[in-house]
Order: structure tokens, then C-alpha cells, then sequence
């Protein structure tokens, strides 16, 4: 284990792993509450074609997924909220059309084929001391709008129309939480990757869920079991030479897994 | 006796239907008024204006003499049965907590006198016993009575129901209206519940309002219960039909 903390390029992953596990934990809740693990894997996939719209216009490929992930995050958000078309099928619409315009406009950019497939399936071994600071930063930010909101936002999943008559500003909330999901989402790319960020989105909830008897023991389930899947995730990439997205994900499985088995085991 | 709810000859429609046609009524100070009528008569959709959540089309409504965007006096509201993911472990102090969160004064982080008034609040409806438990893993007439103790922790002066208590057998619905009443006597809450319940809602309220697009009746319960308004809302079936045994 020492051996594996020894190199550089491995201290920033763990670094950056644990700030953005951290963070997507946090979000995880949410998404778990108010139902929004298919926006999560709709916003990721539009990600991709933000990378590049971003690679064509030379604009740097974090940036244009950031905004294009907002975009499109809204963009659901508000045909959802008109009630014409459901939100499952506004994302239905937006995910492949997004993930399509991704593929085309790659095909025009050969070259860069292979950075596309960090940002599929995730390459965190390769994050470079500025990211690191660029994530910590984006993380910083998503956990303190989630902190700071905290109340609203799970008065809002419990009983939207009570909120609403008690105050609450659903709509920009709404809002706000979708960007947040956004860029939680795209400073995750380089974590987990696009493909399977948003497993990383309710997987750490389910498994404070599955063991967890309050929302406050739920919430530390779900930062530890991301914490460890991350710390694990890396470890099980660098021993058996992984995707490190792929070995994250798959760790965070294994303990919902265990967490079931717990749970069944305590009766909860 | 003041008046608490002032509705004047309210109009709203959804997608150029009209659901309210110049609806007007009263409610009293510490009255248990009951609004009912058939479905689509435009219920909630008129608490839901009460609550500020829609706008008429036309038309004015006061909520303790002030237009509903300005009230400055809360509020309290139960809807029908909340809905959570499955097994969410949100516990039934954390859910009457919430009720807490149009009185949180900066930085709005619940206080021990917020957490205080929640507890008192599910004692007041035989809940306190339960408030460590998982909300989602009560019986739908106790999760009511959780959502009645979060109405309360809000220190409301008007509570609107809006249909409590469909899908509760008939003892929960009774004793939930029950408690209501209860409340309405011993703190002096104003209630507005919309019900399908009739024989329920009628036993319990001081006056029904019958609402069927506009106002057909409104008055003590017998009163409108004998109206022929009622039948003609509710479209009942003549008697001789089920005498005939024709079951259309």
C-alpha cells in the first residue's frame, strides 16, 4: 500500500477522488430522494457531446461540457415543468440526440479519439496537479450549495407542494440543483467517466438507504461508501492495472451488496 | 365572528376549461368549514389558490384581510399521501421538523426550540411515541397525523386539508377528523378541508360549502346534505332505479 501512495500522480487521484466522491455522495442523496438517477445518466451523456463541442471550437473540453451540460439540464428542466411532455421522455429525447452529436462531431476530429475514451470511461490516474485544484473548487461549490440548501432541497423531495406553500422556491431550486448535478457530473468525468458517473450518482444513497434508520446516518453511509470506493477503486486499478472508473464502480457495488446483506442480517 | 378566507367571484381554467366559474364564499374564525363536490369541481384547485401556488384568472382572494402573495400569517397544509422512494429512512421527527422551516430566523439552522415545538407538536397528535421511526413505515392514518404535527409545528392560524384522508379505512378516517376537530376547539384553528367524504366531513364540520365549478350550496351540513343541489352535483342515481333493481 505504501508503494502505492509513494507516486504522485496517485496522491492526486486520491485526492481528487475523495473530493469528488465526497460531493457526488452528498448529491447522491438528492437524486435518490426526488427521483433523478435517469436525468443524471441523461446529463452525463450529454456531457460527452459538450467535450466535443469543445474540441471543434477550441474551447477547453471542461468548459463546454460544463456549459453544455447546463444547458441541457435546463432545457429538461423547463420542458418537465410545462407538463406537456414528461420528464423521463424530455430526457429520452436529449440524451442520444446529445450523445449523437458528441459521436458526429468527434468522427470530424480523429485525433483526439483517445482522450474521448478518458472522458467515456475515466482516467484519473492521468489528472494533473492543476485539476486538481479546478475539481476541488467545483466540489467545494457543489457541496456548499448542498449544504447551504440543504432544508429546502429535502423539503422540496418530501413534499414538493407543501414546500412550495410554506415558502420554499421550488423553481430556481430546482434549477439550481440541476446545475449542480451538471457540473458534479462533468468534474466527475475525468473520476469515473461519463458512461458510469451516474452509477456513482445513487450508488453511494442506495447503500446508505439499504443500512441507514435517518436521513443524517444515510448521508455518513453514503460519504463513507464513496470515500472507500474511491481509496478501493484506485488501489484495485493500480494493483490489477483497471479502468479506474470501472474498479470505482464496481467497489461501490460490492458494498450496496454488503449493505443489503447487513441490513437483512440487523432487520432493518 | 371575523372573517379568515374571503374568496370573490373567482375564475380559473385549465386549458381554456373553466374548473371555477365565479366562485364566492366565506370562511369564519375558528370554523370547521368543509368543502365539498364531486371530482373535477374544482376543489384543489381552489386551495391551491388559497395556498398561493396558482393564480385566478379573475376575481380576489383574502386570506386574513391581506391578498394571498402577501399574507404574513402561516399557513398550514396536508395534502393526500406523500410519496417517497421506497423505504426512505427520513424519520417521523425529521418530517414534523420540516414544518419548522417558514419560522427558521438566520442563519435557518433548526434551533432546540424548533426541535422543541416539533416534538410538542407530535404529542399533540399521539405520534411522539413514534419519532424515531422511518416515516415510510407507518400506516398511511398515522403518516396523516405525522403530516397534521408538521402543519403545526408551523404555528398555523388556518389549516387546509386537502382529501386527508383517501385511501384510509373508515376508523382512520374518523379518528383523523376527529383529531382535526380536536384541534380546531382546543387551539382555535380555522379549518378548510376539501373532502369526498361526506358522511365523514359532515359529521365533523360546523358548515359544508358544495362546490361544483361555482358555489351550488353552502350552509350547516343537514342543510346542504337535503339540498337538491347535492344530488344534482354528485349525479345520484333515483331511488326507484335501485328499487327496480336496474343497475344503470
Amino acid at each position: 500500500m505504501s508503494d502505492f501512495l509513494d507516486y504522485g500522480f496517485v496522491q492526486r487521484a486520491v485526492v481528487t477522488g475523495a473530493l469528488i466522491g465526497l460531493s457526488c455522495a452528498v448529491l447522491a442523496f438528492f437524486v435518490v430522494l426526488r427521483r433523478m438517477a435517469f436525468i443524471g445518466v441523461g446529463i452525463s451523456h450529454a456531457a460527452v457531446g459538450g467535450v466535443a463541442l469543445g474540441v471543434v471550437l477550441g474551447v477547453p473540453p471542461v468548459v463546454s461540457a460544463a456549459a453544455f451540460s447546463v444547458a441541457v439540464a435546463w432545457v429538461i428542466g423547463w420542458i418537465a415543468q410545462r407538463g406537456r411532455i414528461s420528464e423521463d421522455t424530455a430526457i429520452g429525447v436529449f440524451f442520444p440526440t446529445a450523445m449523437a452529436l458528441g459521436i458526429a462531431l468527434i468522427s470530424l476530429s480523429p485525433t483526439y479519439r483517445q482522450d474521448l475514451m478518458g472522458y467515456l470511461f475515466g482516467n484519473i490516474l492521468s489528472v494533473r496537479p492543476s485539476d486538481v485544484w479546478i475539481l476541488a473548487g467545483l466540489s467545494a461549490a457543489s457541496l456548499g450549495v448542498l449544504s447551504w440548501f440543504f432544508k429546502e432541497f429535502l423539503y422540496l423531495g418530501v413534499d414538493e407542494e407543501a414546500a412550495r406553500a410554506a415558502g420554499v422556491p421550488a423553481d430556481p431550486l430546482r434549477y439550481l440543483l440541476l446545475t449542480v448535478l451538471a457540473v458534479t457530473i462533468v468534474a466527475s468525468m475525468k473520476l469515473v467517466g461519463a458512461v458510469l458517473v451516474s452509477a456513482f450518482l445513487v450508488i453511494p444513497a442506495a447503500t446508505g438507504q439499504a443500512i441507514a434508520g435517518s436521513t443524517r446516518a444515510m448521508l455518513g453511509v453514503a460519504i463513507a461508501s464513496a470515500l472507500a470506493a474511491v481509496g478501493g477503486g484506485l488501489w484495485l486499478s493500480w494493483l490489477w492495472d483497471l479502468p479506474s472508473g470501472a474498479s470505482i464502480v464496481l467497489v461501490s457495488a460490492a458494498l450496496f451488496f454488503a449493505a443489503l446483506g447487513a441490513a437483512r442480517i440487523l432487520g432493518r | 365572528m371575523s372573517v379568515v378566507v374571503r374568496v370573490r367571484d373567482v375564475w380559473f381554467s385549465y386549458e381554456r376549461e373553466h374548473v371555477l366559474r365565479g366562485v364566492g364564499f366565506e370562511v369564519a374564525q375558528g370554523s370547521f368549514t368543509a368543502l365539498i363536490g364531486p371530482n373535477g369541481a374544482g376543489k384543489s384547485t381552489l386551495l391551491r389558490i388559497l395556498l398561493g401556488l396558482l393564480s385566478p384568472e379573475r376575481g380576489r382572494v383574502e386570506v386574513f384581510d391581506a391578498d394571498v402573495g402577501g399574507r404574513a400569517r402561516p399557513i398550514g397544509y396536508v395534502a393526500q399521501r406523500v410519496r417517497l422512494p421506497a423505504g426512505f429512512p427520513i424519520s417521523v421527527a425529521e418530517v414534523a421538523l420540516l414544518g419548522r422551516y417558514g419560522r427558521l430566523a438566520p442563519p435557518r439552522r433548526p434551533r432546540a426550540a424548533d426541535r422543541a415545538r416539533a416534538a410538542a407538536a407530535l404529542e399533540r397528535v399521539g405520534m411522539a411515541e413514534h419519532a424515531g421511526r422511518r416515516f415510510s413505515a407507518l400506516s398511511g392514518g398515522q403518516q396523516q397525523r405525522v403530516l397534521i404535527a408538521r402543519a403545526l409545528a408551523g404555528d398555523p392560524d388556518l389549516l387546509l386539508l386537502d382529501e386527508p384522508t383517501a385511501g384510509l379505512d373508515p376508523a382512520a378516517r374518523a379518528r383523523f377528523y376527529t383529531l382535526v376537530c380536536d384541534l380546531q376547539r382546543d387551539e382555535g384553528l380555522t379549518v378548510l378541508c376539501a373532502s369526498h367524504d361526506l358522511e365523514v366531513v359532515s359529521a365533523h364540520a360546523d358548515r359544508l360549502v358544495l362546490l361544483d365549478g361555482d358555489v351550488r350550496a353552502a350552509g350547516p351540513p343537514q342543510e346542504v346534505l337535503d339540498s337538491p343541489a347535492l344530488a344534482e352535483a354528485y349525479a345520484f342515481p333515483e331511488p326507484h332505479d335501485h328499487e327496480a333493481g336496474n343497475p344503470s
